[in-house]
């Protein structure tokens, strides 16, 4: 993002066009009713499982002594991982000066705002006693992980909001006068959030330095987030989690999950509000040439991740190891680092791949692969702990999910997609005053105003 | 193929071993031995609640079989074979032990362990105790009392034996006594068994270095061995002969482990700059957002739209 801007833009005939585009989906049509009345059916039941489990308590899950981080942690890990996309795309890519991701950085903050919002319900699903979560505050000590978790959460959440925000206002201001045919409310709420803003080439100045701000702050909050999350993990001595790469670790795991929800959602948004124009093959091709690259390095800490314990072969670890390798969870393991990672690197190499409706699939089958592999994290070192299990139930020994758990999960993914789908359907979902600006100062030698 | 014989037959020298070693056996003098005193209801309980803080650990709830996972296993106290002891025979394997079954003869009493074992044989209906014959031997002392002096200048610890014949008080002579220290599992033989002399008195040497507690006592105690002629005569004395040892609480002071108020400054002076700083930057944009507001066309002139 350049500190100064070229207002031209705003004088040009192009903006109509571009304004015009992005915001025809903008509004409550009947596909969007149709979408939400059914997401919000299904959240119904979802929410009728939790009621379930809040009554009877986490005995209606399938966590037991042993196993007791289950189907809910490893689904926070995977929302955490998710939503640190907006900070790759950009704070990363974008300050680095690459171009192509500016019609795709707001998907990205989307994800991000959105993963990062659930994350935190994810927790609470996790917890036999939710009206406790106060105590966390109340009582929490600062050498806890937890704590730390919770707090660089709550921060990376307000931080990826505001930079979802901060850029949308000047959109605002534009789509105002051009989104009649949306109900009145929506209008209003334009207004408001458009925090009177006249274009002035003092307001400009003041948001790009405060979008500035919280790209260079976004980034380190990121890392500490994912970060903090692996070390929840990696405090203990237990195989498999104790680990001193783990926050590398979590941290390219995420780029690679966040990555593919960026092109799944890509996708959907090109073609349901055909927006074929602002994201084009070429788009697709760049998001297939980053995930070959953050899955190469993903790739590379997890072959560290399991070399090094299995070549010294410390007898924990080993039991670890086989019931990941050859034992228990083999077949999940191998699905998920062949369908997850090595695939897909193999295959987006060509060109072919990369285009949207393949790389979309690739997307797809990534985005869950790296929703298991969070479970094979978190899983099986509890199955193995270091004291010898005994004089409990042979159910207690393995985890195994029940539906109530599974149907609350699921609610919480069908949470974040509502979330995207509001931002999505009431707000431009590619930056028209960044592509305008952008596509006039490429095509035009504008007097800078 | 080859291996899978060699690794059967390991696995068949490997259980005869083990079975071989699971012969226990008692020196026929111990097998005969009796408790001086009838198992009755209270001697049961007192037993129970010894059996709960000295031995369920790995002997598990008598009549379960859930005992720990050890090689040997530990027996069940209600199994056949366990039962299938005489009472001395189970005196003796408490008192000794064998690895990994620990020695207890100076943690439990003589008389604990026949209390032990009057617990262990209420889960045998068959069993019917024979009380030995009360020994005339001793000279029929009764009340013994042993006292315990610190004599500084040599670094001894003297016991003085006592108790009542024919109505008069008299020094115990050519008993034998033991002293020991009190730690936190169990007691620590001090010096050796020793004999007293004819005025009741022996004298053990005390170690210079045995740890006491922050100001240097120790607890000590002193037993007669042989508790069948004595009755129970147990004396516990606490002296200040140990070099005084401190060893500050594992939360006294600041520690990752610690409660809240104790957290390391390193690490609350880190997570609060951090989190104040990040959010100072939250608030000033926060702030901003006004000033984008602020600076609107009503009050700058210089538009471009
Ligand atoms: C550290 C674990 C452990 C503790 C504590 C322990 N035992 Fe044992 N015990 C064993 C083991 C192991 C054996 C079998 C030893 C062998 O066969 O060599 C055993 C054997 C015995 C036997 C002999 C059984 C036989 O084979 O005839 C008796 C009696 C016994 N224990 C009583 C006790 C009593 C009473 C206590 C508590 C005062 C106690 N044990 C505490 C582990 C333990």
């Amino acid at each position: 993002m350049s500190s100064e801007i070229n207002t031209g833009f705003l004088k040009d005939k192009r903006l109509d066009t571009i304004a015009a585009d992005i915001l025809r989906p903008v509004g409550i049509t009947q596909g969007f009713l149709v979408w939400m009345a059914f997401l919000s059916i299904s959240l119904a039941g979802c929410i009728y499982a939790y009621y379930i489990q809040c009554d009877k308590g986490l005995i209606v899950t399938g966590l037991r002594d042993y196993v007791s981080w289950g189907m809910y942690i490893a689904n926070f890990v995977f929302f955490v991982a998710t939503s640190l996309v907006g900070m790759l795309i950009s704070s990363v890519l974008g300050m680095i000066g690459f171009k192509w991701v500016k019609p795709i950085a707001r998907i990205a903050e989307i994800i991000a705002v959105a993963f990062a919002a659930i994350a935190g319900l994810v927790i609470v699903s996790d917890m036999g006693r939710p009206e406790r979560l106060p105590y966390v505050f109340m009582y929490g000590r600062i050498q806890s992980p937890i704590l730390w978790d919770v707090t660089v959460v709550t921060t990376y959440l307000v931080l990826s909001t505001l930079l979802y925000f901060i850029p949308l206002i000047p959109d605002l201001a534009i789509s105002k006068g051009r989104i009649g045919h949306t109900p009145k409310w929506l209008q209003s709420t334009y207004e408001t959030l458009s925090v009177k803003w006249d274009h002035t080439p003092k307001q400009y100045q003041i948001l790009l330095k405060l979008v500035r701000i919280l790209l260079i702050l976004i980034i380190p909050t990121a890392f500490a987030i994912h970060t903090v999350t692996s070390w929840l993990f990696a405090v203990t001595t237990r195989p498999g989690w104790d680990s001193t790469i783990f926050g590398p670790y979590f941290l390219t795991g995420a780029f690679v999950a966040g990555s593919a929800a960026v092109v799944i959602m890509m996708y959907f948004v090109r073609t349901n509000y055909k927006l074929e124009k602002y994201l084009t093959d070429y788009h697709f091709d760049m998001m297939g040439k980053l995930i070959v690259l953050v899955s190469i390095v993903y790739l590379y800490f997890n072959i560290n991740e399991f070399l090094i314990p299995a070549y010294k072969l410390k007898t924990a670890e080993a039991i670890h190891l086989q019931e990941l390798f050859v034992g228990e969870h083999a077949f999940l393991f191998w699905t998920v680092q062949l369908s997850g990672l090595i695939l897909p690197i193999i295959l987006l190499l060509f060109k072919f791949f990369r285009k949207p409706f393949p790389i979309f699939i690739i997307g797809t089958v990534m985005l869950i692969a790296s929703w298991f592999k969070r479970l094979l994290i978190v899983v099986p070192t509890q199955e193995n702990p270091f004291l010898p299990r005994q004089f409990v139930p042979d159910a207690w020994m393995v985890y195994q999910p029940t539906i109530v758990e599974t149907a609350i999960t699921m609610g919480t993914i069908l949470m974040a997609v509502m979330i995207i789908t509001v931002l999505v359907k009431f707000f431009p979902v590619i930056p028209i005053w960044e592509v305008a600006e952008e596509e006039c100062h490429t095509n035009n030698d504008q007097p800078k105003v | 193929m080859k291996k899978r014989y060699l690794s059967l037959l390991l696995i068949f020298v490997i259980t005869l071993r083990l079975s071989a070693q699971q012969e226990w056996i008692v020196p026929a003098e111990n097998l005969s031995k009796l408790s001086t005193f009838a198992f009755s209801d209270s001697t049961r309980k007192a037993g129970m609640n010894l059996y709960i803080t000295n031995c369920k650990s790995c002997h598990g709830d008598p009549g379960k079989n859930n005992v720990i996972k050890l090689v040997p296993p530990p027996v069940d106290p209600a199994s056949d074979r366990m039962q299938a002891n005489t009472d001395g025979g189970m005196y003796f394997k408490i008192s000794q032990g064998r690895m990994p079954m620990p020695t207890f003869k100076n943690i439990l009493s003589p008389t604990d362990v026949w209390v032990v074992i009057s617990y262990l044989r209420s889960f045998n209906p068959k069993y019917a105790q024979e009380v030995a014959p009360k020994v005339l031997t001793g000279a029929m002392v009764q009340n013994v009392k042993i006292h315990l002096n610190w004599l500084k200048e040599k670094d001894q610890v003297q016991a003085v034996v006592s108790g009542t014949k024919d109505k008069i008080e008299q020094p115990v002579a050519g008993a034998e006594v033991k002293l020991f220290a009190k730690r936190y599992f169990g007691n620590l033989l001090i010096d050796e068994a020793r004999n007293t002399d004819a005025q009741g008195q022996v004298l053990f040497n005390f170690p210079k270095d045995l740890p006491g507690d922050s100001t240097g006592y120790v607890q000590l105690l002193a037993r007669l061995s042989d508790e069948e002629a004595y009755g129970e005569s147990k004396s516990e004395t606490t002296l200040q002969i140990g070099v005084p040892t401190y060893k500050p609480p594992l939360n006294e002071q600041r520690a990752m482990w610690n409660v809240v108020q104790k957290t390391p400054i390193w690490l609350l002076l880190s997570y609060t700059f951090t989190v104040l700083a990040v959010w100072a930057f939250i608030f000033y944009v926060l702030f901003q957002i006004r000033a984008i507001s602020k600076s609107g066309l009503s009050k700058d002139q210089d538009t471009i739209d």
